[in-house]
């Protein structure tokens, strides 16, 4: 087989190639659609990103004005408190919320074959397929001062009530709680699916042997989690540079902004409120390069612990 | 004594459980009841109480006679139809091309992709493509806005890959080109990832609220997430009050401006809740039974 592809003149392989696309028309014309759509909507915002090196004028051509807007941007204050409360606020989502669907996984398994273990799984999963707005609207209910159910628990305790979406401090735990109580049920499937995948003569092997549930738990299950908790922990870091723009945009008010303001709500203010564009997407550039690095770096750590990538 | 022990860290462990799952339940409930009690008695509702004070359907009324919102809800009923018949024949017709074996340019295409799933150009630059194609303020520009998206895409193909070739093998010996393979054939057998893949179109663009409320400036093109996210967020009652006018022949002196917010909400919610069996059996039976292999 090798041979004869050798032997053959390169014309008459070039030709066969020809022969293989035109026999293939159809294929490509069925392709039509996704390249419009792909050149369209991904292709020309990439190209209109040079933006961020031009100035932008409604009529007449754009100057040219190199990183001015870059300048600019790494020169201004806010752009740094802006790029801290990315980073806090998407550390905090990652360290504190990583581990809870873990640990749920781990619970529900505890109850692999009852009721109980279903009714919590339709219950966890939904508020994954909530709007953010939709979230907003229940939890304002549920953290009101006056007739919320937290605080009435406050209350209930003792303690003053008090208006979490309105302080500085707490805002910023409001924005972990919900993305956790949006989640973290439904970030849970796959580790679920990962202990029952896990082959049952491992564990009466292990009974056998003399060995305890907490053995079961860190000598068997654990290293069964150990790629899916490396793969999606890694492709959380690859995304820190999102902290949540639908989430925050819904919790966001005068008092808290300061403390929650991230990159994406502030190109999405400076850019789009203010008509500053130009300068908001060379903010926006900014991001979108560290985001590719990063997700492209930790794709690479992740293949060395797991061999296996993030796609 | 350990078969003691096993229980009681168990009654532990269905406790806390349980109080997890309280927590997503009930503030969920509560808006139910709230938009479900009377308007006179809604304020002695607490917020951890799943029963409606004084059943009545006022609310409902109220917001469904409101033009504003009927209009909200059409035109997100019009993108997420439209949008997903469109989302699924472009994904499932381009996995088709792109899993043909002997497709010239297929490497290519497929680092394409994947450089375009990760970077994102923003906002900017994809409201100015909007405004060049004259798709400002048009219900068509978030049908067409994420059409494919690349993730489903790969799952779609994988799916795909999963098809004997010996099926098409024989089609094409009956004489069957590849629409033919498309539509008879892949099609008919791709109905499980088409409802799974479909689903998830389904709610994002159900949900999508920050593009829209860019892209459709006019009251009469806004999308049901923006208006409530002015009622929710804003605190902006305006659009409720010409409601609240209509009934006053009711007999009913106040309405509650918080009961009207949760009935929207809940009206917000009743297609995901119409669909979300259809996920739960088909999209965790999936992960459950091809993410083990992973």
């Amino acid at each position: 087989m090798k041979a004869v592809r050798t032997t053959a003149p390169a014309q008459i392989r070039g030709s066969s190639r020809w022969k293989q696309v035109w026999s293939d028309k159809v294929l490509y014309v069925m392709l039509v659609p996704a390249i419009a759509y792909f050149a369209i909507f991904h292709v020309w915002p990439i190209y209109g990103m040079k933006l961020a090196f031009y100035d932008y004028r409604i009529l007449g051509d754009h100057e040219y004005v190199g990183l001015k807007y870059f300048r600019e941007l790494f020169s201004t204050p806010i752009f740094s408190n802006i790029i801290k409360n990315t980073l806090i606020i998407s550390a905090m989502k990652l360290i504190i919320i990583f581990p809870i669907p873990i640990l749920f996984a781990l619970m529900l398994n505890e109850f692999r074959n009852g009721v109980f273990r279903k009714m919590v799984q339709v219950v966890a999963y939904l508020p994954h397929f909530l709007s953010w707005v939709v979230i907003a609207g229940i939890w304002f209910e549920f953290l009101s001062p006056s007739t919320g159910a937290v605080n009435e628990g406050l209350k209930a305790i003792g303690l003053p009530p008090h208006d979490f979406l309105t302080d500085k401090e707490s805002i910023r735990w409001v924005l972990v709680a919900s993305e956790a109580w949006r989640s973290a049920g439904w970030d849970s499937i796959i580790f679920f699916a990962a202990i029952m995948g896990i082959n049952p003569s491992l564990y009466e092997a292990a009974y056998v042997d003399g060995a305890n549930r907490w053995h079961i738990m860190t000598r068997i299950i654990l290293p069964h989690l150990y790629i899916p908790m490396v793969t999606i922990f890694t492709l959380n870091v690859g995304f820190i540079m999102n902290a949540g723009l639908d989430q925050i945009l819904n919790f966001t008010n005068d008092s808290v902004n300061s403390s929650i303001d991230v990159i994406d709500t502030y190109v999405y203010r400076i850019g789009l409120i203010n008509s500053q564009y130009s300068f908001a997407t060379a903010a926006n550039l900014f991001k979108s390069v560290i985001g590719v690095i990063l997700v492209l770096s930790t794709h690479f750590i992740s293949k060395k612990l797991t061999s296996k990538g993030a796609w | 004594m350990t078969g003691k022990k096993i229980t009681v860290s168990k009654t532990f462990l269905a406790l806390l459980l349980s109080l997890m799952t309280l927590s997503m339940f009930v503030p969920i409930v509560n808006l139910f009841a709230k938009s479900l009690s009377h308007p006179n008695q809604v304020h002695l509702l607490r917020g951890y109480e799943v029963l409606p004070r004084g059943f009545s359907l006022i609310n409902f009324e109220v917001v469904l006679h409101n033009p504003i919102i009927v209009r909200a809800v059409m035109n997100s009923l019009f993108i997420t139809v439209t949008g997903t018949l469109l989302s699924l024949l472009f994904t499932t017709m381009s996995a088709y091309v792109l899993t043909r074996k002997k497709l010239v340019g297929k490497t290519p295409l497929m680092v394409f992709l994947i450089v375009i799933m990760i970077f994102e150009p923003g906002i900017v630059p994809e409201y100015m493509v909007i405004k060049s194609l004259g798709l400002l303020d048009n219900l068509w520009a978030m049908v067409l806005y994420r059409t494919i998206n690349v993730f489903y895409l790969i799952i779609m193909m994988r799916f795909i890959e999963e098809i004997p070739d010996s099926l098409l093998e024989a089609a094409k010996i009956d004489g069957a080109g590849h629409v033919k393979l498309f539509t008879r054939i892949v099609l008919p057998l791709s109905r499980i990832p088409l409802l799974t893949i479909g689903m998830f179109y389904a709610v994002a663009r159900w949900n999508e609220f920050f593009k829209s409320s860019i892209f459709l400036s006019s009251r009469d093109h806004t999308v049901l997430q923006v208006l409530l996210r002015q009622f929710i967020v804003e605190r902006d009652t305006t659009a409720m009050i010409d409601a609240a006018e209509l009934l006053k022949n009711s007999g009913i002196a106040q309405l509650d401006f918080g009961s009207l917010k949760a009935a929207t909400i809940v009206i917000a919610m009743i297609p995901i809740l119409m669909l979300y069996p259809i996920i739960l059996k088909y999209y965790t039976k999936g992960v459950m039974d091809g993410g083990v292999k992973e």
